[in-house]
């Protein structure tokens, strides 16, 4: 059940009904596998014809084509639709898989293939159950704190990451991803709670956590991930007001980076080293 | 001597931990005053001259103004030609 404004709203805006979508919201024809975002208009083009409408107030429009694949449309709905929503109606989306613990939430960024969601998957076997796989919506309305929303999406793995963390396999995710949804081992937290601290995935010969301090919190929230560029289509800041959503960001979020080797044998141990840190700092 | 004053309309700052990050309103950018350099830019009061902000320096940091002048007067030049002093 929602508890806050923000998840009622997220429910309200992602109703979908099908119908008939415009197929650009310019003067040009959006071409597949783009978007176009215009105030409170989004519109997003799949494979083919494919299209998803969003309008504030008025939910998704999903557009059909034929030779439909109905798993690439739960992608497209849980990934960029979603994120554009979220963008619109003041939420913002990151890239990053996150863990519960001690009623805080400890997400993970890097780029694709950076293993967020592996680890994520791999620390429910230290009872660190999921929050959410690769998008954290974080609610901002409270300038006390940071508010993360429980995750919309199926966590993915590959087959590798299966393998090692013994998360259980369910169906593929689709003809075009070959990954396969799954199980977090300590199941999912699906209520909102603050954001305790944002560590960055960097490989590296061992394993460490470093403090990220000063400027550096800063830029790393500039991210350059799809989630980044929907939000900032979004609110079409000026550059001081994106310096002060940035500035808040930085001074806000705990910021650490988690150097780890990607090593098959050293995988326990970088896990182990994981739920150390979000344990202890989950006491603090 | 004239006191040196900051360009306040060419862009927005904020402190950081112990470090200063300001960005420049016309392009965006970024730059991250670190240490001795956050140091030299909060004493630009638009009040101090060269003189006044190298000897408050040497002062906080308990150094010979001899000794930091050069390196001051490099950090000067470098932030009146990124557009961060006013004229003057």
């Amino acid at each position: 059940m929602p508890e806050t404004a923000a998840q009622l709203k997220m429910q309200r805006e992602t109703r979908i009904s099908h119908g008939q979508a415009p197929h650009t919201l310019g003067s040009e024809p959006l071409a597949p596998m783009c978007w176009q975002l215009r105030g409170e208009e989004f519109l997003l083009r799949g494979e083919g014809d494919h299209y998803f409408y969003y309008r504030k107030g008025d939910g998704i429009m999903i557009e059909r084509g034929a030779d439909l694949d109905l798993s690439e449309e739960s992608l497209w709905l849980n990934g960029s639709v979603y994120a554009a929503v979220a963008s619109i109606n003041g939420l913002l989306p990151i890239h990053a898989s996150a863990v519960a613990y001690a009623d805080k939430v400890f997400a993970f960024a890097g780029p694709a293939g950076a293993g967020k969601s592996t680890l994520v998957a791999a620390l429910g076997n230290c009872g660190l159950p999921m929050f959410c796989d690769d998008t954290l919506v974080l609610d901002l309305s409270s300038p006390e704190q940071i508010i993360c929303l429980p995750g919309h999406k199926r966590l993915k793995l590959t087959a590798e990451a299966l393998s090692l963390t013994a998360a259980s396999r369910e169906e593929r995710v689709s003809q075009t991803v070959e990954k396969f949804y799954a199980q977090p081992p300590a199941g999912h937290i699906r209520r909102v709670l603050p954001l305790a601290e944002l560590i960055f995935l960097e490989d590296g010969p061992t394993s460490a956590f470093i403090p990220i301090t000063g400027g550096e919190r800063l830029t790393r929230m500039q991210d350059d991930h799809e989630t980044a560029f929907l939000f900032a289509a979004a609110r079409q800041f000026a550059p001081a007001e994106q310096f002060g959503h940035l500035t808040r960001l930085a001074k806000q979020i705990k910021m650490s980076r988690f150097v780890r080797p990607r090593t098959g044998s050293s995988f326990q141990e970088v896990v182990a080293l994981a739920a150390k840190h979000v344990t202890d700092a989950g006491r603090d | 001597m004239t006191a040196i004053r900051k360009a306040l309309d060419q862009f927005v700052e904020t402190d950081i931990d112990d470090e200063v990050i300001i960005m420049r309103r016309d392009t965006g950018k970024l730059l991250t005053l670190p240490g001795t350099a956050a140091a030299i830019w909060r004493l630009i009061d638009g009040k101090r001259d060269r003189n006044a902000v190298i000897g408050a320096l040497a002062d906080a940091f308990e150094i010979e103004q001899a000794a930091i002048e050069p390196d001051v007067d490099e950090f000067l030049l470098q932030l009146r030609e990124t557009g961060l002093l006013a004229d003057g």
